[in-house]
């Protein structure tokens, strides 16, 4: 089977000499579920937007689905556009157009600009916002100016507005990045769902390990602008962390599966800790 | 103070090192600006001696001595158009439609005067600068010297006075809507541009809606000063009641030129507070 993505030697040195992507080549093949792991500056925005051209790569090449979208300018490139949704870390709606209008416009790749401006939306378009703003659960939410939602609910906006785009492919930036945890779940099993039931693909960037586990069906991890690891999550082991995110990090998890309980007892054993401070702790440790 | 940094090895704050009264650089400051007065004022030779109250007294009543008369038409010629009142009217009017002419210039100039709008290729970085620059050009221009040299173009009268007034104003506006532009998210045209949409697709769907706003209270403040600035346009040839005034005041008709002035400081107020009103809002 032909990979959907095939990137080639994708470099980009931003204005001041950066080299935010320094050589990557990767094949993703449809149906995947891509996390993109690394530090802040590890170059996964960058190749995020490289490949539906955000950013103008400076070498290299990117191949959607057979097209060369590096080569793409104009009409062919909006094309290549349409067919890959994007959502980002501030979600990036319109705060003062209603949550309807924000979905509406992930449809403007298909309407011409004359259209745009001179007559309604077609009954078409309609009808498929309001099925997406069903399937993530916000329907009712239509006519709200976007700004009144919580982070959660504009985030599933805009994979709303993504959807409407019909994709084969979704770019996620970060897209939990500025959520609480229950929130990233909810928010990160509609991107599971439309991987699954929809059969589209996905790069989703993420700080977390335990959420790239949980949901990711192969992780790549950058380092400098280059890939560092391209495995199964779960291979993933205390030495690959520590190559990925270098000797100080220690790995953070982000609540998964865990109760009231265990959060509780958690507590409980950090409130101990802090009392080995004191005088009386001290002294018994040193006996010991 | 100093002591406690430099005992232990740190640099002292420039704050501890002098005080204000040993400062050298304030007082030289204040020297030069002193200079500077004190030269200012021997060069405009500002002579009091020609000034006479008493006869000033009399002027002072006689403006407030109002010649209701202008407020109805004077001969079987003139109509309501001619009296200080309908003046006063055509005045405002002047402002509005001058205002308005400068909107539609202005308007689709400050997309091409916006940074975060040009981007991605030479020209588009040219246009920018040139559309930049001819804000400023405009702006510098003062209203009054604009409305001399259009009184040349289109002789004395409305015409100059409303095509002076929409000129400068346009290099306002313009600069005005650019600065609105330039400071919205950029988030959501990115978003939009992701979807496959063309630039004036993203313009449409992702800037307007969030520049909607400061637009329409830029245009309301524009349009106050406008106002403001229509009865004096015509000292300079720019018609509409300033002209009037000019002819009153060079004919010492103070009776006539005090209710005048009246009629535009009320004009003045109400636009100022309405404006004030509509802008606060809008906010």
């Amino acid at each position: 089977m032909p990979a959907l993505l095939e990137i080639r030697d994708l470099v980009k040195v931003y204005g001041r000499g950066t080299r935010a992507l320094d050589g990557v080549s990767l094949e993703i093949h449809e149906g995947e579920f891509v996390v993109l792991i690394g530090l802040s500056g590890s170059g996964k925005s960058t190749l995020l937007r490289c490949i539906n051209k955000l950013v103008e790569p400076t070498s290299g090449h990117v191949m959607f689905d057979g097209t060369d979208v590096t080569l793409a300018s104009g009409q062919d490139l909006r094309r290549i556009r349409r067919r890959i949704g994007m959502i980002f870390q501030q979600f990036n709606l319109v705060k003062r157009s209603s949550v309807f209008a924000n979905v509406l416009a992930g449809r403007l790749g298909y309407r011409s600009p004359w259209r745009t401006i001179a007559s309604r939306p077609s009954r078409e378009d309609v009808a498929l916002a309001f099925e997406n703003l069903g399937r993530v659960g916000i329907l009712e939410k239509a006519y709200v100016r976007a700004d009144a939602l919580s982070g959660g609910q504009q985030q599933r906006v805009g994979i709303a507005r993504a959807l409407m785009q019909q994709p084969q492919l979704m770019l996620a930036d970060e897209p939990v990045a500025s959520l609480d945890p229950a929130t990233s779940h909810s928010v990160l099993r509609y991107l599971e769902e439309i991987n699954k039931t929809d059969h589209i693909t996905v790069i989703c960037s993420l700080h977390f390990l335990s959420l790239a586990r949980r949901y990711g069906t192969r992780v790549i991890a950058l380092k400098g602008g280059r890939v560092a690891f391209d495995g199964r999550p779960l291979e993933i082991d205390e030495r690959r962390f520590k190559e990925i995110y270098g000797e100080d990090a220690v790995e953070v998890e982000i609540g998964v599966t865990r109760t009231a309980d265990e959060e509780r007892a958690e507590r409980a054993a950090k409130l101990l800790d802090v009392s080995a401070f004191s005088d009386a702790a001290t002294d018994a440790s040193i006996e010991r | 103070m100093a002591e406690y940094f430099v005992a232990r090895g740190l640099p002292v704050p420039p704050e501890l090192r002098r005080t204000p009264l040993t400062d050298w650089r304030r007082w030289s400051l204040i020297g030069a600006t002193l200079a500077v007065l004190y030269v200012g004022v021997r060069l405009l030779d500002i002579d009091l001696s020609r000034a006479n109250p008493a006869y000033a007294g009399t002027r002072i009543v006689s403006l407030l001595q109002w010649d209701l008369s202008i407020l109805t038409p004077q001969n079987e010629f003139e109509t309501f158009w001619d009296t200080a009142g309908g003046l006063m009217i055509i005045t405002i009017f002047l402002g509005v439609v001058a205002t308005a002419i400068s909107i539609v210039f202005a308007l689709p100039l400050a997309f091409l005067g916006a940074r975060n709008i040009m981007t991605g290729n030479p020209v588009a970085s040219a246009i920018y600068g040139v559309a930049r620059v001819l804000f400023t050009v405009m702006r510098s221009i003062d209203v009054l010297i604009v409305v001399i040299i259009f009184s040349v173009i289109f002789g004395l009268g409305s015409a100059a006075g409303v095509f002076g007034l929409a000129f400068h104003n346009i290099g306002v506006l313009g600069k005005l809507y650019s600065e609105a532009v330039e400071g919205i998210d950029a988030g959501p045209p990115e978003a939009i541009t992701a979807t496959g949409a063309t630039r004036f697709q993203v313009i449409w769907a992702a800037v307007l809606p969030q520049i909607v706003n400061p637009f329409i209270s830029f245009s309301i403040y524009r349009l106050d000063a406008n106002v403001r600035l229509a009865p004096v346009l015509g000292f300079v040839g720019g018609g509409g009641i300033g002209q009037y005034l000019f002819q009153t005041i060079n004919l010492s008709q103070y009776n006539k030129a005090g209710l005048i002035i009246f009629l535009i400081v009320v004009t003045v107020a109400l636009m100022d507070f309405a404006s004030a009103q509509i802008r606060k809002r809008l906010v």
